[in-house]
C-alpha cells in the first residue's frame, strides 16, 4: 500500500461533526473516511455510504444453519444410528425444531461475526493503524487524503466548521 | 388536521357493516345447518365478542406498559390505543350478554354448564369450583369492568393533561403512569382468568398452562395489525402526517417479533403435550390435526411464514403496500386462529349433549376417568383406531345418529369459517371501528402537551 499523507480534523461534537460533513459534501471536498466513537445518527446518508450487506449473507447463513441441523438429525436418526426415543417415530420432526432454531441463530450469529471482522480488517492479533487513540474515545474525526485535498484548503477546511485540532500524519 | 372528522360516507358504510353481521348472526340462527342448541350462533358470537374484547384489552394494556416503560414513540397516535382501549365498553355489554346466556342456560356453548354431566364425569365435577356460571358471569362482568375502569382513566387523565399540562408537567403524567402500572398486574392475572373461562374451558376436560399467553400474543399481534391499519387509514386521509415512516416501521417490527412469539407459543405448547403425550392432553391436537387441517397447518402458514418473511427486510416494513398487506392478512389469520381455539369444543359439547338428552349410551362412558375426551371417538367405531388418528370410518357412524353437527364431519361453520362468519366478523369490525372513529372525532388527534410528544415528533430509528 502506497503511504498517503492523511490530513485530518478533530471534533468534539457528533453535532459539529454532521455538519462539517454537510459542508465538505456541499463544497464537493472528497472525504477519505470518517471515524467516530460510536454510530452516529444519520450519517451515512450523508456520507451516502450504500446500504451494509451484512444482512444478506447473515439469511444465507441462517438457512446454511437451518439445513445443516435438519438434514444432519434426520440422517443421524433416520439412517446412521436409529433410536427410538419414548416411543415416537424415528424421524421426529417437532423434537428437530428446538435444536434447529439454535443452529440457525448459531450459524447466522458467528458468520456475521466472521465476515464483519474480516471485511473490517479486524481480529485478534491484528495491528491497525489508527490516526489518534481518541477516536475511539471523544473525539469525532474527519480524514482527508493529501492527494484529494491539499493542507491548506483542509485547514481552512477545519478553522471553518470548527475543528478543535488539525493534524497530519504518514499511515 | 388535528381533528379526525367522522364523515357521513364512512359512518353510512361502517352502519352497512354493522347491519351485514346482524344479518349474518340472524341468518345463522335461523339457518338449517345450525342445530337445537343454536350453537353456530352462539359460537360466533362468542369468538367474535372474545377477539375483539381481547383486542382492546391488549390495546389498553400496551399502552400501559408504554407509560409505565416512560416510553415516547407512540406519543403521537396514542389517541388511538385511547380509543381502542375504550371499545371494553362494548367488550363488557358483549361478553356479558354471553356470562347471562351461560348463567341462564340458554345455550350449550360449555359442557361444564351442563349439570347432568358433571354429575357423571369426574373430571368436570373437580372443576367445579372455577368452571361455574356464578364464575363466568360475575367474573366477567367484575374483570372486564375493571378493565374498562382503567382504560377510561388512562383517556380522562390523558385529556387532562392536554387541558391543563404545559408539555413540561410531569404532575399528571405521574399519575396516569400511576393507573397503568397499576394495571398490568391486575389485566395480566385476570386476562388469564378470563381466557380460561372464556374459550379454554369450552375443552372443558382439557388445559393448557400456557394458554392465556397464547391467546394474549394472538390478541397483541391482531391489535398491532388493526392499529397499522387505521393508522394507514388515516394518513391517506390526510390526518395524522406527524406520524412518519419511522412510527409505522417501528409497528411493523412489533408486528414481526409478536409473530414470532406467537409462534413460539404454538409451538411450545404442540411439542409438550406432543413429547408427554398423555391422553387428556393430546385430544386437543387431535381433534386439529385431524378434523381441522386445513385450518390447522393454515394458522402456521398465515400467521408465521407470512410476517416472517414478507415483514423480515427493512423495506417491507417501511413500505406501507406491503405493510399493511401483511397486517390485513395475519389479523384475519388470528381471527381465524381464535375460530380454531373455540369450534371443535362447542361441536364436541353439543353432540356429547345431545347424545346424551337422546338417551344415549355415552354418560357410562364418561365416567371412567381418561376416557371421555375419547369417548366420542370411541362412540361409533371402536376405540383401537383412535390412537393411529385412522378414525375415517367411524364418520359413517356419526352420520347416523342426526344430533349435533354431525361431528366428526365436515361441517360449514364449524370445520371452516363459512360466508356467515365473515360477516359476523365484518359485523364486529364495523362495530370497532365505528367506535374508535367515534371516540377519535371527540378530542385532537395527537396531544399538544404530553410531556413526552417532542421525542414522539423527532421520532428516529
Amino acid at each position: 500500500m502506497a503511504h498517503n499523507k492523511v490530513i485530518y480534523g478533530l471534533y468534539n461534537d457528533e453535532e459539529d461533526l454532521l455538519r462539517a460533513v454537510k459542508v465538505a459534501k456541499d463544497k464537493h471536498l472528497e472525504i477519505m473516511d470518517v471515524y467516530t466513537p460510536f454510530p452516529v445518527h444519520g450519517l451515512d446518508p450523508i456520507l451516502g455510504l450504500s446500504e451494509s450487506r451484512l444482512h444478506i449473507a447473515g439469511f444465507v447463513y441462517g438457512m446454511l444453519g437451518t439445513l445443516t441441523a435438519f438434514l444432519g438429525m434426520t440422517w443421524i436418526f433416520t439412517k446412521d444410528w436409529p433410536v427410538i426415543f419414548g416411543g415416537k417415530p424415528y424421524w421426529s420432526v417437532p423434537a428437530f425444531i428446538p435444536i434447529t432454531f439454535e443452529l440457525t441463530v448459531l450459524f447466522a450469529s458467528i458468520g456475521m461475526v466472521v465476515t464483519f471482522y474480516l471485511v473490517s480488517g479486524l481480529g485478534p492479533g491484528v495491528v491497525n493503524n489508527y490516526l489518534d487513540p481518541r477516536i475511539t474515545d471523544d473525539k469525532f474525526c474527519i480524514a482527508f487524503d493529501e492527494h484529494d485535498l491539499d493542507a491548506g484548503s483542509a485547514g481552512s477546511f477545519f478553522k471553518e466548521t470548527g475543528a478543535s485540532e488539525v493534524h497530519e500524519k504518514t499511515l | 388536521m388535528r381533528t379526525f372528522e367522522f364523515t357521513n360516507r364512512l359512518r353510512i358504510t361502517l352502519l352497512v357493516g354493522i347491519a351485514i353481521g346482524l344479518i349474518c348472526l340472524g341468518l345463522t340462527w335461523f339457518s338449517a345447518s345450525d342445530d337445537g342448541f343454536h350453537s353456530r350462533f352462539w359460537s360466533n358470537v362468542l369468538h367474535n365478542s372474545a377477539f375483539f374484547t381481547m383486542i382492546s384489552a391488549l390495546a389498553a394494556f400496551f399502552l400501559a406498559a408504554s407509560v409505565t416503560a416512560w416510553a415516547g414513540w407512540y406519543t403521537v397516535f396514542k389517541r388511538v390505543w385511547e380509543s381502542m382501549g375504550l371499545f371494553l365498553l362494548f367488550g363488557l355489554i358483549m361478553m356479558g350478554l354471553i356470562g347471562l346466556s351461560v348463567y341462564m342456560g340458554w345455550n350449550e356453548l360449555y359442557h361444564w354448564n351442563d349439570a347432568t354431566s358433571v354429575e357423571n364425569d369426574q373430571i368436570l365435577d373437580g372443576k367445579k369450583g372455577f368452571l361455574n356460571k356464578g364464575w363466568y358471569f360475575f367474573g366477567t362482568l367484575v374483570i372486564v369492568g375493571a378493565w374498562y375502569f382503567f382504560a377510561t382513566r388512562f383517556r380522562a387523565l390523558s385529556l387532562q393533561e392536554e387541558r391543563e399540562g404545559n408539555g413540561n408537567d410531569f404532575q399528571l403524567h405521574r399519575r396516569l403512569r400511576f393507573f397503568a402500572a397499576a394495571y398490568l398486574p391486575v389485566f395480566g392475572f385476570t386476562m388469564c382468568a378470563m381466557v380460561w373461562l372464556w374459550i379454554m374451558s369450552v375443552d372443558a376436560h382439557w388445559y393448557s398452562t400456557l394458554f392465556a399467553w397464547y391467546t394474549g400474543a394472538s390478541a397483541f399481534v391482531s391489535m398491532i395489525c388493526l392499529t397499522i391499519l387505521i393508522l394507514n387509514y388515516l394518513r391517506n386521509r390526510g390526518y395524522y402526517q406527524n406520524v412518519t415512516t419511522e412510527h409505522m416501521h417501528d409497528l411493523g417490527k412489533l408486528l414481526f417479533a409478536f409473530s414470532i412469539f406467537w409462534t413460539y407459543l404454538w409451538f411450545s405448547q404442540y411439542m409438550l403435550i406432543w413429547y408427554a403425550n398423555v391422553g387428556e392432553e393430546t385430544g386437543y391436537f387431535h381433534t386439529r390435526i385431524n378434523e381441522y387441517p386445513i385450518l390447522f397447518y393454515g394458522n402456521l402458514i398465515i400467521n408465521f411464514l407470512v410476517p416472517f418473511f414478507v415483514l423480515m427486510r427493512n423495506d417491507t416494513k417501511r413500505k406501507m403496500g406491503s405493510l399493511t398487506f401483511v397486517a390485513a392478512i395475519v389479523l384475519l389469520g388470528h381471527w381465524v386462529d381464535y375460530f380454531q381455539m373455540i369450534k371443535p369444543g362447542v361441536a364436541h359439547t353439543a353432540h356429547e349433549i345431545a347424545v346424551q338428552e337422546a338417551g344415549g349410551h355415552h354418560g357410562a362412558e364418561t365416567k371412567q376417568l381418561g376416557a371421555h375426551d375419547h369417548g366420542h371417538d370411541a362412540h361409533g367405531h371402536d376405540k383401537g383406531s383412535h390412537d393411529h388418528g385412522n378414525d375415517s370410518h367411524g364418520h359413517d357412524a356419526h352420520g347416523h345418529d342426526g344430533h349435533g353437527h354431525g361431528h366428526g364431519s365436515f361441517n360449514v361453520g364449524f370445520s371452516i369459517p363459512g360466508f356467515l362468519e365473515i360477516g359476523t366478523f365484518l359485523g364486529y369490525l364495523s362495530l370497532f371501528l365505528f367506535f374508535v372513529f367515534t371516540s377519535l372525532s371527540r378530542s385532537s388527534l395527537t396531544s399538544e402537551h404530553d410531556p413526552f410528544i417532542e421525542e414522539s415528533l423527532h421520532h428516529h430509528v
